[in-house]
């Protein structure tokens, strides 16, 4: 132990009269030693004594633990020594710290920065990986009975996330004439296909030109769509593009993709932020950007169903010819069908499944196709 | 061994309103803390010394000793309502502006604060906690749930629309499997906080065993649900036990004693109005009869249930503080169930009125669309269609988050501020002399910190 060399405390410009006291804990014992403070002016350091014994912080290097509650009282520490502590109410010290409230880092930044990455790439492992081979592996496992209880569960929730005033589900259309037009049109492209689970084709009532495909062999036309179909062939077309996603079961694997990442996502954000992202997915299903060989699969076997159905795959093409016209080829509305890049070869593909020799007979009626589109009149 | 000095929470007060120089005044040179140490301290020698002799002035102007029993130093809560509150807006404000990641910033500087508040023979205690190792332990956490909320989650869900065809059973047994977890966490959550918590230089610390707190959380949660409640009482003992007896002051553990059954008498309050609550269901359904009798015999035996669980709550915590030890030291509570429940309802009270009049704009817009409108629902929705599409998000936002701030805020202020200042200013710590034995324990470095309470939301104090 060094003696003291300087007993005077000079704490402000000129030298205090009284020693200042205060209370030091050296982080070894639960003891409180009632010290003395002065200032070593020679080599800028603030002594603390008791008894025989002193403790030497240099003056540059004093902080001052943060958000105390008794703002009078100043606490300080040292951090060459972590665990001491100087309390005291001689406040005229602190003019003498110049590193005061400079804050202490006490996490490496490295192990912070090594594990924002980890966690981050874990996720992405888990939401980009994982979770859609799991998915895809695990939709061609679920019995018919369970698949259909998936998709009525999907509709619920479209339904209600479609619905503008966010309390109720929005209506799907079921007007008697226009029902059973569009059973006819179904009726008539299903003849000879043994499907795994019955079709169960809806209709929205919203302004959206959109159709999807939900697990369970739902289809669900919007009827903003149904008013853009030139002809009931062209919409018979899409349906038939979407029994081809419901046959390979890519709208199972979308439920079960989304089951598996709204919960991590949730987890990341928070339950405020979480909530938007559920809305954000379950849009993501609506707009179902799958695959494009997922695409393609579904445009050939539409090519077949409308083959086999007399309809002309022609049909297939003159809607996306239609929606390109109108809308240009990228437009967000139309997205679920415009989304791939090879509108073009969609078309040309459509056209070059034309059978020179096949019978064309159209599809419905004309009073049936007006009582279609008065669906939800 | 120990006295049990009682003194009323008034006298808490003064004391330490009174105390100008809390760390030597009343701290320990009344008390005697520090004269027992063998070195030869200031104090110990009687020449006038210039500290002497500042020391003495400043004795002299306090005007009251505290009448303690010898080795009995009293706590005290120092903080001020318009601090916290201001701290908590202004970082519930930073929180919203960094999409949350200000929240662990705020956590430990408001934990700093209330710790600091906390003087107990007035040496105030200190939170050590660092927010990047929060974000850390966050991280840490996110990358184990994220596997589990992931995976584990769809193939429950596969397995449930499989063999139950629907959703909920794989929402049951989801949340079934994280019930393990939240007691796990909560455990962990209590480990970092008491080994980032300081008392006179010296850490507290909780030994490993958090799995063995959710073996007993589970079964006394089990067989607090078979006895209808009754055992409740149970419960909280033997949980409480076991995280008493494994925390540590420095080198010393403490240890819970008493029994369970001396919770018994407060919990009488929430049994007897819980049992008339039943026995006015079973006769309501039985006599199919709903009318004034049954309502204000209700309603009586509702509020009683709630005060009793208040009482519960206040009363057993004081009841289990009282029965814990550490060495020679021990604990007096003297918390008055009255005083909390005016806590909660004054409290929550004010920050519901407050924070509902960020809700004013809104009603205030609602009310001059249904004016101009004239009453009609086709007028509104012309108006409403007329609006930029941004403008009802925006203002419904903005009104949203200023009445979720200021309601975090005025409740910090009012109810939680209020609380720390009952519990530690009736609260005294007995055979403190014996202070100058507890040695240092060595640092827990406990990466995950708590990681796991966090993102589980097990609803830590602060």
């Amino acid at each position: 132990m060094k003696s003291i060399t300087s007993t005077i405390v000079r704490v402000g410009r000129k030298p205090a009269q009284l020693g200042a006291l205060g209370a030091f804990f050296d982080g070894q014992s639960a003891q409180a030693h009632a010290v003395r403070l002065s200032i070593d002016e020679t080599r800028a350091e603030l002594v603390i004594a008791w008894g025989n014994t002193e403790v030497r912080w240099p003056l540059a290097e004093i902080r001052a633990v943060p958000d105390q509650a008794e703002q009078g009282d100043l606490v300080l520490m040292w951090p060459g020594a972590p665990l001491e502590r100087l309390m005291t109410d001689e406040s005229r010290i602190a003019v003498r710290c110049p590193e005061l409230r400079k804050p202490v880092v006490k996490v490496s930044r490295w192990r912070i920065a090594t594990w924002a990455n980890a966690a981050l790439a874990s996720v992405a492992l888990i939401i980009l990986v994982l979770v859609p081979r799991m998915a895809d592996q695990l939709a061609t496992f679920i019995p018919p009975a369970g698949e259909k209880a998936l998709g009525d569960a999907t509709l619920e929730r479209v339904r209600s996330s479609l619905d503008g005033t966010g309390v109720g589900q929005l209506a799907l259309c079921d007007a008697p004439e226009g029902r059973a037009a569009l059973d006819k049109m179904t009726a008539r492209l299903t003849a000879g296909y043994e499907l795994a689970t019955p079709l169960d084709v809806h209709v929205l009532d919203q302004k959206m030109i959109n159709a999807f495909a939900l697990p369970g062999g739902h289809i669900v036309l919007v009827d903003g769509l149904i008013q853009a179909a030139e002809t009931p062939e062209a919409l018979a077309a899409v349906i038939a593009h979407e029994v081809g996603h419901v046959v390979g079961r890519d709208a199972t694997r979308h439920a079960l993709r989304s089951a598996g990442s709204i919960g991590v996502l949730g987890l990341l954000f928070g339950d405020f932020a979480g909530g938007a992202l559920v809305l954000f997915l379950t849009e993501q299903l609506i707009q179902a950007n799958y695959s494009q060989s997922a695409e393609s699969t579904a445009d050939s076997f539409a090519h077949e169903m409308l083959s086999k159905a007399g309809v002309s795959p022609a049909a297939l093409g003159d809607m996306f010819e239609g929606f390109r016209k109108r809308f240009g080829d990228n437009d967000g509305i139309v997205a679920h069908f415009v989304s791939h890049p090879s509108l073009g070869d969609r078309i040309d593909a459509a056209h070059r499944a034309i059978q020179t020799d096949m019978q064309v007979r159209p599809i419905l009626g004309d009073t049936a196709w007006q009582a279609l589109r008065n669906i939800c009149r | 061994m120990v006295s049990h000095a009682i003194t009323s929470s008034r006298h808490v007060k003064n004391s330490a309103r009174l105390k100008p120089f809390p760390y030597l005044g009343g701290g320990f040179f009344v008390l005697g803390l520090s004269l027992s140490n063998t070195e030869g301290s200031v104090e110990s020698d009687n020449a006038p010394t210039p500290w002497n002799v500042a020391r003495e002035a400043k004795d002299a102007t306090q005007a009251k000793k505290t009448p303690l029993a010898s080795g009995q130093v009293q706590g005290a809560f120092v903080g001020r309502r318009g601090r916290v509150f201001w701290m908590a807006l202004r970082f519930g404000v930073y929180t919203l502006l960094t999409v949350g990641m200000y929240r662990f910033w705020m956590k430990t500087r408001l934990r700093r604060w209330y710790w600091s508040s906390v003087r107990i023979g007035g040496i105030p205690l200190e939170y050590v906690g660092d927010p990047l190792e929060k974000v850390l332990g966050f991280l840490i956490a996110v990358v184990f749930l994220a596997f589990y909320i992931g995976v584990v989650n769809l193939l429950l869900m596969f397995a449930s629309f499989s063999l139950f065809q629907g959703e909920y059973p794989a929402y049951i047994l989801s949340f079934a499997g994280v019930i393990p977890f939240w007691f796990y966490a909560r455990y962990r959550a209590r480990r970092y906080v008491l080994a980032r918590t300081r008392w006179r230089g010296v850490r507290f610390g909780l030994a490993p065993g958090a799995w063995g707190y959710v073996g007993r959380a589970l079964a006394l949660w089990i067989v607090t649900i078979l006895s209808a409640g009754m055992l409740w009482p149970l419960k909280t003992f033997w949980l409480e036990k076991y995280v008493t007896d494994r925390t540590w002051f420095g080198t010393v553990r403490m240890e819970q004693g008493g029994r369970w059954t001396m919770l018994f008498r407060p919990f009488l309050n929430v049994v007897f109005p819980g049992v008339g609550l039943a026995g006015l269901m079973i006769w309501v359904g039985y006599s199919e009869r709903f009318k004034g009798g049954e309502m204000a015999a209700g309603a009586v035996l509702a509020v009683w249930s709630l005060i009793g669980l208040v009482h519960y709550q206040v009363q057993a915590k004081r009841l289990l503080a009282n029965a814990k030890r550490a060495a020679n030291m021990g604990l007096v509570a003297e918390p008055r169930t009255r005083t909390v429940f005016r806590i909660y309802v004054v409290g929550y009270g004010i920050a519901g009125i407050v924070s509902s009049v960020a809700l004013v704009p809104i009603a205030l817009a609602g009310l001059i669309v249904f004016e101009a409108s004239g009453g009609s629902m086709g007028a509104v929705q012309e108006i409403l269609a007329g609006m930029p599409v941004w403008a009802a998000p925006v203002v419904g936002g903005l009104s949203y988050f200023a009445m979720f701030l200021m309601w975090s805020a005025l409740r910090q202020a009012f109810v939680t501020m209020p609380l720390w200042r009952l519990y530690a200013d009736t609260l005294s710590v007995i055979g403190a002399d014996a202070m100058g034995q507890v040695q240092q324990r060595p640092r827990d470095e406990f990466a995950e910190a708590e990681g796991f309470a966090e993102a589980l939301d097990v609803g830590a104090a602060i």
